[in-house]
């Protein structure tokens, strides 16, 4: 990969880390729609989007309410994607096993996620009380910069997280791959769909409506019967 | 009481100021900074150069809602603040009015949009996904968005022109209500992803999709772990350890 293709990757990985809470919330940090959009600068949206499936329920039921920081899925996507397009060469293998080995060692280092954020956040508090103390002395403008150099710590705490997700992903990968690779191609589409299911049943898990067993029977039965006997 | 309505431009001010509401997230005053930076074009509209310390200082205070609702609560706290201005009698003062909405509007934005709209649109855009299509990521944001900046834009006018009936209005569109339909939608298209998914594996492994309803129970147990606390990440790890230990045992 070039340099500047990694230099993209960064700011994708900063603005969309900006977009978990900072500025927007337009949803662009999603796995589905943040890997693809890794993928596309790497050269592989197709595989971002494979990233991306495998991602998204997992911490969805997950709300960023209040001072709740879940993990960070956002980088854990970009991170993922970056890993297995850059892997594939070095390993020796690609396709699903290679992206499935990516997601989950990145999985787990989504906890870092929360570690920076929590470290920004902290870092906000002195802006917000020097803020409010230019405020008291006039200087409405100095406030209103303090709050937008809040972004730039949202930044460095989400490219932070990214690149420990990378480093440590891509370690990790390298010792374990060659011993679980093979078991993990054999394991291939149910491993994969298990992911899926699992995001599933962890988001349905934080559904709490009454009816959402019996809903969610009724609407898996019906279609296994329809797809079945079709 | 009449007052001279303010250009569209601090409107538009406002609504683009409003996406940068959360850039000085802080766990002390949470969004402080951010509803002082919101309301900055309004409060200069108004006063001008006799912006006073008070008033700024008033709006610097704590504050936490739902982000797409705060351009609502800034939009009637404007106004409060205009018909203040022109020395009319208001019914209730800027900072009550922003401290006793900021929290019922915050419990009615997460339900609707992060517990309705946002999984909802996510498994549309999930199962359009699965065919390998890239559009999965447009009709994510183009249905998750949708509600967000009519919210937003919406809020933020109707709060400014129909002050605090503008409470009456979110009451009556039944958000909450809507959050819970929203779920159950959510509940039946995980039914149908988890079902596609487990006849696509019995299709792949040549067997019968009569085994595709073992998933069911599986999934079933999974939402009570994770109902009882039990993380994804835990999920993740018992289900691939499962997996992998089967596949090189056979």
């Amino acid at each position: 990969m070039a340099v500047t293709q990694y230099m993209l990757v960064a700011l994708v990985a900063m603005l969309a880390g900006l977009d978990r809470v900072a500025m927007g919330q337009f949803m662009i940090s999603r796995p589905l729609v943040v890997a693809p959009l890794t993928g596309l600068v790497l050269g592989n949206p197709l595989l971002g989007l494979e990233v991306g499936m495998l991602l998204e329920l997992l911490w969805l039921g997950r709300l960023p309410v209040g001072a709740a920081i879940p993990p960070d899925d956002t980088q854990v996507a970009v991170a993922a994607t970056v890993l297995a397009l850059s892997m594939e060469p070095v390993l020796g293998v690609g396709g699903m096993p290679l992206v499935i080995l990516c997601v989950l060692a990145a999985i787990p280092l989504g906890k870092f996620g929360q570690v920076f954020d929590r470290l920004a956040r902290s870092f906000n508090d002195r802006l917000a009380e020097d803020g409010h103390s230019h405020i008291l002395a006039g200087e409405f403008h100095r406030a209103e910069r303090l709050h937008l150099l809040g972004l730039a710590s949202f930044a460095i705490s989400s490219l932070a997280t990214a690149l420990v997700i990378v480093l440590i992903g891509g370690l990790a990968l390298l010792g374990l791959a060659p011993l679980l690779i093979g078991a993990v191609r054999d394991a291939g589409l149910s491993l994969q769909y298990s992911l899926i299911i699992v995001g599933a049943a962890a988001l349905l898990g934080t559904m709490n409506i009454q009816r959402s067993i019996s809903l969610f029977t009724a609407a898996f039965s019906g279609t296994l019967l329809v797809l079945w006997l079709r | 009481m009449m007052v001279r309505r303010l250009p569209f431009s601090v409107f538009l001010g406002m609504y683009f100021r409003s996406f940068l509401l959360q850039a000085s997230w802080n766990f002390e005053r949470l969004q402080n900074l951010g509803f002082y930076y919101l309301m900055l074009p309004g409060l200069r509209s108004l006063y001008g150069d006799k912006l006073t310390v008070e008033t700024c200082a008033q709006h610097s205070e704590y504050f936490n809602t739902h982000p797409y609702f705060a351009p609502l609560v800034a939009g009637t706290t404007l106004r409060i603040e205009q018909e203040r201005r022109a020395g009319g009698e208001t019914t209730v003062d800027a900072e009550t009015y922003r401290m006793s909405v900021m929290a019922p509007f915050a419990a009615m934005g997460d339900a609707f949009f992060w517990g309705g709209v946002r999984p909802l649109a996510a498994l549309v855009g999930l199962l359009i996904a699965i065919q390998g299509s890239l559009w999965a990521p447009f009709i994510f944001l183009m249905l998750f968005n949708l509600p967000h900046l009519v919210s937003r834009g919406g809020g933020l006018l109707l709060g400014y022109f129909l002050e605090l009936r503008s409470i009456e209005m979110v009451q009556k569109c039944r958000l909450p209500d809507l959050a819970v339909r929203l779920k159950e939608s959510t509940t039946i298209l995980l039914g149908v992803l988890c079902a596609y998914l487990s006849f696509n594996g019995c299709e792949h492994q040549a067997i019968s999709p009569v085994w595709g309803f073992v998933v069911l129970p599986v999934v079933l147990l999974f939402a009570w772990l994770a109902h009882k606390g039990f993380s994804s990440l835990f999920l993740v790890l018992l289900t691939t350890t499962s997996l992998l230990l089967l596949a090189l045992m056979f």
